[in-house]
This record gives structure tokens, C-alpha cells and sequence, in this order.
């Protein structure tokens, strides 16, 4: 019986960087196709490609026998791929019947205008939430549902539009355990309807169970596919993480035993966010942050940084208590923050070098020092807009405008996504001189290897709490991702 | 969700009601006058020409955007129409032409909102100056004096009420109806809430701002002769800064600035009310006339920190949750 | 042509273009009498558009600067005109009023500061309700009647005075904007909001600063304004309304924040009292100048989103 789906050879890279390299993979009807892979193994990308959001650069794609090349959403749509995206696509001010039928409400004609007919689209949509056991009135407006049960609803719209291949992209992330057996009868459901379904997440467990099949994802590329009998949690993990590190993290001295604890949490907690999270992080010493997107990684550095507020614990520099104190504050005192998305909150876009590197601190005469102690690469530091620059080259500005003032605690946020290995290999060179200066950095990292490469010590989080902290001399990469998981 | 917030945000959405209770009762309290029913229904009667403006502002509302043109755009019409018929042109034509002046100004208005993607409140200043000044250019800044013809038609009763309450009620009934009863609606409320996302999904976003704004447009028309045929002439300041008080009376119906939210019905109706319940209010408690736009103002001021007092409570509720299952917020 | 578009001196050389094409065409407008009557148009035009200049670039707006002109404007005339001010015939009423006319320009600003940042509401809509008020506000006080009898002193500002302020205050914000830490936090706040306060920029200060500026200068040319007419009056200003929003976006100013100086500020306000200018002297209508006015503010708008698209920035 030939695949439902087939993609073949499939690349794809953003700004010069490879994201996929050459990916192929065969989904199946009545057949659950698990993808597992760590943080920027590409499996978004792939996805994105097969729901019509972005465009492979090399490769194929064939659905039922016939090419497939979506331009976009609404085409993936119509030749029946169906798609639950981890980040929803609903309108809270819409009920979940409004949600279901935007696009294609059911009409009857009434004195030749076509109105709503509330009655069918309500029981289409009774029949729809039946079959995801979301046991709510279709009036209820969306704003109202936890995550857990628009997640629902979002597979609900999946279902409407009889899909051929639905495809679920980390789904059980924000549901309790309840809604999470509720979406697995659901998948068993939808396999015997005859659709595939492709099962991207992080829970390992659940995609053995799920699984006819898996493909594990790594760096990019296919590194094992097979039939899910023949993996075990283990042989996920270790293909997930194996390769040879390279000489891309500069060698660093082990810290002395007298350096002095420079930043201290005790007790950290905000309701929702955050439970009991401590730590001490000493002068000189790197310590990476592991953990999954969504356990609260960030929002603990924000917490640090004085951004966002903490209803509970303590935070001390140098003993010194600075909880109370604004981020400006933290910032006179030498803090200073990397954070996740240079775009959004880090540089200045249509500003030059220069100006973003004069940001934290304006009167500053160290600004061209430190253009050239990062090894900025630019046309002209005082006039070409920061937006024309690579990724790399943006990344060194939005870390420089830091060092000008000289921080004691650099906390940096996903440091080297989305760019190029020699831009990497200089921010570690960067990083790890901060260290032996005698600076406590905090390093939060979706990439595991990475961290192993350059911390002395790695803690990592789970649902808002640290739940392991492990030195460098127990440094396991599979150990970290599974405590992770 | 805690109790205190629930009912903080349910107390918002029942606002528009509780302050017209509150306008009429302080009202009432100052002269008794005022809750006469003969008064009342003179409010509602006053109250036609706003309404039926407001209404095409909350339309336009629900999207994001607003409409500062309104006012102007009521005075060019009320220009063409009294133009017409000072020409001895038939009264239905008159009107048609009128009514279609404010279609192709809100017409005007979405094109260049929609499809040139330009600000909403800087398009509609500008063409707030464009339509007033071609108007006044229209009318030679004299007052055109209306044919009798006219003032009868607003006198008309039916059922024992006035013709203008009659076009309220059509106007509000039929947007209504489409608001909350067909697709096109429906699409409405998703492209104001989160353009982007709306387009994503499939719906026409484009098409749909050029169609409100255009209705819009014919809105104010519409309320422009509503009023005129009341008063009988169009005077050179007809129409001044009247948007402002059709967007007090949208956001005081519950129609946010920020979009996606609001009803033409009950939501404007009670808004127009409550403007002309202050504007009558303050004329029958003799109140010196020179206040009333800093009333206006603080009202409208007052309107709009609800509104962003609400979006401000809805964001901080639904802020994602790392643990979702923690204890309350 | 990418180059062109977004060039700061894209407006500038608009202007000289179409005037070379148009002068000749319009009757009397080399004359001495009109080129006066020009410049000393220009002037407190200038100082106003300067303020709101600033507001801009915070990527907010100010729709209330002609009605603080007014109300600063009757202020002041309340304090020292010759009749029944509070200061009549005093040797201190002159400076009195004109302190009190730039405090009042400053609480105003204040207010719409603190509206926008501690309130959270659009600027656009709290400016033009704000206009509605402090508009009200000043007709109300004067039961719009003009107040004149204004002290001599006072009305000698205009002239020599008025080119005195006017210099003063372009060369003052120029620096502000080109070398103070005020005028880095001012760009950088337009820019971006997010990255600013990540990197400990005050941008809430700054923003309410903004306003504040705008409610300053705004009192600054109501002085110019009032000295020139010699009469306090509550509706001052309302005809330079399209004028100042106009001349701001016009110069390069952007309406989405982060970009624009006081060189382009002066060059839009040359090319509005230029238009303003010559389109009297060819005898439209009062109306019809409205019409075309408007009509420019559409066409600088257009030119401000094109180039931001062209820049490859977000135009949402």
C-alpha cells in the first residue's frame, strides 16, 4: 500500500543557516508517525513546511498520489492536512461554534438573506466536541476554556474538515492528565477513521504508545526511523543527542574553590509561574539553565532581572537583598540581561552599532573598544542601521551594549539561536573570558551540548521548579534531556 | 479566575447600563422634569440622529479602527442634499444623492485604511478636513434654509412615534442582524480581535474594512439628514466635533477602541441614549451651555479609561501559565 | 529611488521643486510684503511643530496642542490685561503672564503624559479629547469673548522677539535631540519600546517628558501667537491645527515613532506656510485650503508608510 504521504529530500535553511537538511519521511493511513527531537532539531520547520506556512528549498512532497506544494494555510487545508498548532489559533471573543465555522458556517435563507442557522451549526458542533469529550455548550465563549480545552477545540476544527492527515504539534504541553487520555482515545479514533496522524512531542513515553512508527530528528536531518517497537526511551534519547562536539567551546580552567557566591535565590514562587526555585551562582562560574520551551526558564530570568515581579523568596547580589529593587536599579548595581529574541526586546533595529551599543549605558566612551572586542563585523559602526546585519553580528551588538558597562551578572536567554557556527564560536570565546574576569553568567539553553560545552554546572527546570542541579563532572547529556522531559 | 476579578470585568460589561441609570436618576434628582415620559421619549427622538452615526462608528470600532470624518461627512451629505433640493431637484433624489455622498467618502476611507494600510485615525483626520472644507465650500459657509417638505417628514408619526426613531430602529435592527446573525458578522468580531490570526484562517479582512467603513460612512449620511430634517436648515457648523460624541456613545455602549468587542444593540442604543440624556439633561437643568464639551470630554475621557481598564484586567487573566494547574491567580 | 524615498531631504527637495515649478505662476508671492508676512508666519508655527516633533518620535501623537495654545493664550491675558486682570497695570504682569502661560503648557503636557503612560490609553484618542477639554476649557473661562488690552511690553515680543524665541528653541532641541541622553532615550523609546526598558531606558519618564515638551512649546508659541494678535483669545490656534500635524509629517517625521529632527521639522513647516502661503494668494477658498491640506497630510502619510515598507519594517 503506497504512503499517504511522502516527503522526499527536503531542505530548508533561514539566513544561510541549514535548518533541514535533506529530511524524508512516509506517514501512512490508519498509522500514528511519532517525531521526536530536541529544541531546533527542526521539527517545527518541517511541520511548517507541511501545513503551507513557509516554503521547502529543496525536496518533494506528495499527498495521495499527487504533488503537494502548498502556498499556503488555507491550501494545506483543503487537500485535507489538518494541523493543531501548539500555539492556538482562536478568537476569544468568539464562542466555540463561531471558532468552529468561521469560514463555513451552515445558512439557511431567510427573506433572501443567508443567516447563521444556529440550530445546525450547534449540533454540528455538539456532534464535533462529542467526538473530542469536551462536554461544554457550543455558546460558550472561548475565553472562558483553559488551555487544556482550547486545545480541544483547536483539534475539534481538525476533525470538522475530515482530514486525511492530522498532525499534532506538541498537544499535550498545557493539559492535565485527564485531557491528555481524553486526546489519545481521540487519536486512536481518528487512526481508525483511516487518517494518519503525526505525533511531534517531547513526552517520549507518550510517543512510544502512540506510534506505529517514529522518526527521530537531529541537527536537521533523519537520524533513526523505524518501526516503534523497535526504540526504546533510551535509544530516543541517545539518538536525539549523539555527536562528536567538536572544537567549538574554548577550554576553560574548573572554578576555584573560593570563589564567592555573587547572585543567590532563595525560594523564588509566583502563583502560575514559578515554585521554589533556588540557586547560587558564584563569580567566575557559568551555570546553564536546561529545560524544555514552557518550564519557566525565561520567566525566571525576567523574575532575576526585575521585569516581572515575584510574590515570594529572595533574591541577593553579594549578599545585598535586591528583590525590591526596579530592573534599572539591578542594572546600576550590574546586572544585565541577553534576552531571548534580539528582535522583539534587544536591539534597536533602524539604529546604527553604535547607537544600540551606547543603549544601557549613553555616556560611555567604551563604545568602539567593544565593537571591537566582540568582533562586530559591519560596514559602518556609526551609520549602517543594526537591521542589515546577520544574525551573528546582531547577537554580538545586542550582547556588547552590555559589556560597555561593565555587568557582574550576565544573564543570557537562548544566546546563540538562530545563528551561524563562527558567530558561536566567538560568543563563546566572549562568554568564557567574562568568566575567567571573575563575572557569574547564567546561561538558559535549549541546547543541551551547548550548555555541556561551556557550564560548570547545569541546572534544569520543569513546570516552573528546578528539579535537578548537576556539576560538570556528572555531565550526561541523555541524563539531562530525560530529567528535562 | 478569583472571584473579585470575575466580577470585577462582569461590572464593566454591565457599565453602559448602570451609567444610564445613573445619568437619569442624578438627572431626575435636579428637576423632576426630567423624568417626564413626554421628555423621555423627546431624548429618544434626539437621540435618532446620534444613534444611527454611532452605530456606523462601532462598526467601525469592531475592527480597531475609528472614523473622525463622521461629523464633517454628516455635514458634506446634509450640503449635497440641501444643495439638490434648493435646485428644485425631487426630494428621493436629493436624498439618494446624499446618502451615496457618504458612501464613497467611507468608501474613500476603507481603500485607503484597507488596502494602503495607512493608520486609521490619520486617514480620517485628514478626510475630517477634505469633506468639511468641500462642504463648507458647497454651502458658502450661509445656512441653507430646507424646503418645508423635509421638516414634515420628520414629523411624521407612526404608531404615535417620530419617523427618525423609526430609521434608528431600522438601522440598529438590520446591523444587528448582521452582526450577530450571519458569517460577515461573525468574521467581523474575529478580524478585530486579532487581524493577523483572522487572515490566517481564511477570513477576508481586506474586504471587510472597506465594507465598514463604507457603511460607516453611509451612517453618518444617513444621521446628517436625520438631523437636519429635524432642525430645517444646514448651518456652516453642522456636524462640528459630532464623532466625538458618536464615539463616546459606542464606548460607552461597550464597543472598545481596541476592537473585537461591542454591540450595535443594546450597546449603542444605550450609549446615544446616554450622550443625549446629558446633553438634554443639562439643557433642562439650566446649565450654563458653555460646559457642555467639557462634559462631553470627561465623558468621553471616562469612556475610554474603562476600556483600556478592561483590556488591562483581560491581559493580565489570560497570561499563559507555566503550571496549570497552580493554584489560583 | 529606495535611497530617495527614505532620505531625510526627500521633503525638503519636494518642496523647493514644486515651489521652483510654482512660483512663478503665483501673483505677489516674491514680494517683500509677502515674504514678511512669511516668515513671521513660520516662526511660532515652527516652535509648536517642533513640540509635537518630539511627542512623534516617541511613536505617540499630540491633537491637543492648538487647544493648549488657546488656553495659555486666555491664561495669560487673564493675568495681565489692562481691564480686570489679576496683574493690571503692574510692571510684573508681562513676565507673570508668560511664566504662567509656559506653567500651564507644561501641567497640560502633564497631563496628557500621564494619561498615555500610566492610564495605558491610546494617544490618539486621549489627545483629542484632551483638545476637546482644554479647548472648552478656554472658551468657557472667556465666555469667548477675546481679552485685549495687553500690556505694551508684552506685545513688543512680537518681531524681533518672536525670531529670538523661535531661534532659541530650534537650537535648543536640536541639541536635545542630536547630543543629550534625553534625546538617545527619546529615539530609542520610537523604536522600541521593549528593548529600551529591557536596557533600563525610563521610557514611561521619557514618554511623559515628551508631552510635557509639547505642553512647553505649545505655550511658548501661544506667547508669540498672542503678542502678535494683542489679544487673548480662546480660539488661537485652531486654524494652525492641520498646519502643525502637517508640517510634522511632512518633515520626516514618522507616525509609527523613532525618526525625525528639528532641520526636517523647519522644512515641513517652510513647506506648509509656503503651501498655506500660496494658496491664499491664489484665491481659494478658506475651504477649499482645508480640502488640500487634508489632501497633504493623506499624500505625507502615504510617503511615511511606503518608505517604512521599503525599510522592510512591520507596517500593522
Amino acid at each position: 500500500m503506497t504512503p499517504l504521504l511522502l516527503l522526499d529530500g527536503i531542505s530548508k535553511s533561514f539566513s544561510g543557516v541549514p535548518v533541514l537538511r535533506e529530511v524524508s519521511l512516509t506517514a501512512s493511513r490508519s498509522e500514528v508517525l511519532g517525531i521526536a527531537g530536541e529544541n531546533g532539531a527542526g521539527k517545527s520547520t518541517l511541520m511548517n513546511i507541511l501545513g503551507g506556512v513557509i516554503a521547502p528549498d529543496a525536496g518533494n512532497m506528495v499527498l495521495e498520489d499527487r504533488v503537494y506544494l502548498p502556498r499556503d494555510p488555507s491550501e494545506a487545508s483543503a487537500r485535507g492536512v489538518a494541523f493543531v498548532h501548539q500555539e492556538l489559533n482562536l478568537f476569544p471573543n468568539l464562542s466555540i461554534a463561531e471558532n468552529l465555522f468561521l469560514t463555513d458556517f451552515p445558512r439557511r435563507r431567510v427573506l433572501g438573506l443567508p443567516l447563521i442557522d444556529r440550530r445546525s451549526a450547534a449540533q454540528a458542533a455538539r456532534r464535533l466536541l462529542d467526538a473530542v469529550e469536551l462536554p461544554l455548550s457550543p455558546d460558550t465563549p472561548v475565553e472562558r476554556l483553559s488551555q487544556g480545552e482550547r486545545q480541544l477545540v483547536e483539534v475539534a476544527k481538525a476533525l470538522d474538515r475530515d482530514a486525511r492527515i492530522v498532525i499534532f504539534d506538541e498537544p499535550t504541553t498545557s493539559l492535565a492528565a485527564r485531557e491528555s487520555a481524553r486526546l489519545f482515545a481521540i487519536i486512536e479514533r481518528l487512526q481508525a477513521r483511516g487518517a494518519a496522524v503525526i505525533y511531534i512531542s517531547h513526552a517520549l513515553a507518550d510517543v512510544r504508545r502512540l506510534s506505529s512508527r517514529i522518526l527521530i530528528l537531529r541537527d536537521g536531518e533523519a537520524a533513526a526511523t523505524g518501526p516503534a517497537e523497535e526504540f526504546t526511551e533510551e535509544r530516543m534519547i541517545s539518538c536525539m543527542v549523539g555527536r562528536a562536539i567538536g572544537q567549538l567551546y574554548p577550554a576553560r580552567r574548573p572554578l576555584p574553590p573560593d570563589s564567592q557566591p555573587l547572585l543567590e535565590a532563595r525560594g523564588l514562587a509566583h502563583p502560575g509561574i514559578l515554585e521554589n526555585a533556588g540557586f547560587t551562582l558564584h563569580s567566575g562560574e557559568v551555570l546553564g539553565i536546561a529545560g524544555l520551551m514552557g518550564s519557566g526558564r525565561s520567566e525566571l530570568a525576567r523574575i532575576l532581572f526585575g521585569l516581572d515581579p515575584c510574590e515570594r523568596g529572595q533574591i541577593l547580589l553579594s549578599g545585598l537583598p535586591i528583590q525590591h529593587l526596579s530592573s534599572r536599579e539591578r542594572i546600576r548595581l550590574g546586572l544585565a540581561f541577553l534576552t531571548e529574541n534580539r528582535r522583539d526586546d534587544g536591539l534597536l533595529m533602524p539604529a546604527s552599532v553604535l547607537a544600540n551599543l551606547a543603549l544601557v549605558d549613553p555616556r560611555s566612551s567604551r563604545l568602539e573598544p567593544v565593537a571591537a572586542r566582540v568582533g562586530v563585523r559591519c560596514a559602518n559602526l556609526d551609520r549602517q542601521p543594526v537591521r542589515q546585519l546577520s544574525g551573528g553580528n546582531q547577537q554580538k551588538v545586542a550582547l556588547g551594549k552590555w559589556l560597555v558597562s561593565q555587568p557582574r551578572v550576565f544573564l543570557l536567554d537562548e544566546p546563540t539561536r538562530g545563528i551561524d557556527v563562527g558567530a558561536r564560536a566567538e560568543i563563546y570565546r566572549i562568554v568564557a573570558a567574562l568568566a575567567a574576569a571573575g563575572v557569574g553568567i547564567l546561561m538558559i539553553s535549549s541546547e543541551i551540548e551547548e550548555l555541556t560545552g561551556m557550564c560548570d554546572r547545569i541546572l534544569v527546570m520543569r513546570r516552573g521548579e528546578i528539579s535537578a542541579s548537576i556539576a560538570r563532572p556528572d555531565f550526561d547529556r541523555e541524563q539531562i534531556l530525560r530529567v528535562a522531559l | 479566575m478569583t472571584t473579585s476579578r470575575n466580577l470585577r470585568l462582569k461590572l464593566l460589561d454591565a457599565a453602559p447600563l448602570l451609567l444610564l441609570a445613573a445619568v437619569l436618576l442624578a438627572f431626575g434628582a435636579v428637576s423632576p422634569r426630567f423624568l417626564a415620559p413626554a421628555n423621555l421619549l423627546q431624548i429618544l427622538v434626539q437621540a435618532s440622529s446620534l444613534g444611527i452615526v454611532a452605530a456606523g462608528m462601532t462598526l467601525v470600532l469592531l475592527t480597531g479602527g475609528v472614523d473622525l470624518s463622521a461629523g464633517s461627512l454628516m455635514f458634506l451629505s446634509a450640503g449635497v442634499a440641501g444643495w439638490l433640493l434648493l435646485r428644485a431637484v425631487p426630494l428621493p433624489l436629493s436624498l439618494a444623492a446624499a446618502l451615496a455622498t457618504g458612501l464613497l467618502a467611507g468608501l474613500a476611507n476603507g481603500l485607503l485604511v484597507a488596502r494602503l494600510r495607512l493608520m486609521p485615525f490619520v486617514v480620517t483626520l485628514a478626510t475630517l478636513y477634505v469633506w468639511r472644507g468641500l462642504g463648507l465650500d458647497l454651502t458658502q459657509t450661509r445656512a441653507m434654509n430646507l424646503p418645508e417638505g423635509i421638516l414634515r417628514l420628520a414629523s411624521a408619526r407612526l404608531a404615535g412615534v417620530q419617523a427618525p426613531v423609526w430609521v434608528l430602529a431600522g438601522v440598529l435592527a438590520s446591523a444587528h442582524m448582521v452582526l450577530s446573525r450571519t458569517q460577515f458578522g461573525r468574521q467581523v468580531y474575529a478580524a478585530g480581535n486579532d487581524p493577523a490570526g483572522a487572515r490566517r484562517a481564511g477570513v477576508p479582512v481586506t474586504r471587510i474594512l472597506v465594507v465598514l467603513y463604507s457603511v460607516s460612512g453611509l451612517c453618518a449620511a444617513l444621521g446628517g439628514l436625520v438631523a437636519v430634517s429635524q432642525l430645517g436648515a444646514v448651518s456652516p457648523t453642522f456636524g462640528n466635533q459630532r464623532e466625538f460624541a458618536a464615539i463616546a456613545a459606542a464606548v460607552l455602549g461597550g464597543a472598545s477602541l481596541f476592537g473585537g468587542r461591542g454591540t450595535v444593540f443594546p450597546g449603542t442604543l444605550i450609549g446615544a441614549v446616554l450622550i443625549q440624556s446629558i446633553e438634554n439633561g443639562l439643557v433642562v437643568t439650566g446649565a450654563d451651555p458653555y460646559l457642555f464639551p467639557l462634559i462631553t470630554a470627561a465623558v468621553i475621557f471616562a469612556a475610554v479609561f474603562l476600556d483600556s481598564a478592561r483590556r488591562r484586567n483581560l491581559e493580565i487573566l489570560h497570561h499563559r501559565k507555566i503550571r496549570p494547574d497552580a493554584g489560583p491567580s | 529611488m529606495r535611497g530617495l524615498l527614505t532620505s531625510r531631504y526627500l521633503v525638503a527637495a519636494l518642496a523647493a521643486a514644486c515651489f521652483l515649478v510654482f512660483a512663478p505662476l503665483i501673483p505677489g508671492i516674491a514680494t517683500a510684503g509677502n515674504l514678511s508676512n512669511l516668515l513671521w508666519n513660520m516662526l511660532p508655527l515652527a516652535v509648536v511643530t517642533i513640540g509635537e516633533t518630539f511627542v512623534l518620535i516617541t511613536g505617540g501623537i499630540d491633537l491637543s496642542v492648538t487647544a493648549i495654545i488657546a488656553l495659555c493664550s486666555v491664561t495669560g491675558a487673564l493675568v495681565m490685561n489692562g481691564r480686570n486682570g489679576y496683574l493690571a497695570g503692574s510692571a510684573a504682569a508681562a513676565p507673570a503672564a508668560i511664566f504662567a502661560m509656559l506653567l500651564a503648557g507644561v501641567l497640560l503636557g502633564l497631563v496628557n503624559g500621564f494619561a498615555v503612560t500610566r492610564l495605558g490609553m491610546p494617544p490618539f484618542i486621549v489627545t483629542l479629547t484632551t483638545m476637546m477639554f482644554f479647548g472648552g476649557f478656554a472658551v468657557w473661562l472667556t465666555r469667548s469673548a477675546n481679552i485685549d488690552a495687553l500690556p505694551p511690553a508684552f506685545n513688543r515680543l512680537s518681531g524681533v522677539g518672536t525670531l529670538a524665541v523661535a531661534v532659541v528653541v530650534a537650537l535648543a532641541a536640536d541639541w536635545t535631540l542630536r547630543r543629550g541622553i534625553f534625546g538617545r532615550w527619546l529615539y530609542a523609546t520610537g523604536m522600541n519600546p521593549r528593548a529600551s526598558l529591557v536596557a533600563g531606558v525610563p521610557v514611561h519618564a521619557v514618554t511623559i517628558a515628551a508631552y510635557t515638551v509639547s505642553g512647553l512649546l505649545a505655550g511658548a508659541a501661544s506667547v508669540l501667537y498672542t503678542a502678535r494678535l494683542e489679544t487673548g483669545s480662546p480660539v488661537l490656534g485652531q486654524r494652525i491645527f492641520l498646519d502643525v500635524i502637517a508640517a510634522a509629517v511632512i518633515g520626516g517625521t514618522s507616525l509609527f515613532g523613532g525618526r525625525g529632527t528639528v532641520a526636517g521639522t523647519l522644512a515641513g513647516v517652510l513647506f506648509v506656510a509656503l503651501l498655506d502661503n500660496s494658496l491664499n494668494l491664489l484665491g481659494l477658498s478658506f475651504f477649499l485650503v482645508l480640502t488640500v491640506k487634508g489632501a497633504v497630510i493623506l499624500a505625507a502619510a502615504l510617503l511615511d508608510s511606503a518608505a517604512r515598507r521599503v525599510l522592510g519594517e512591520a507596517v500593522e
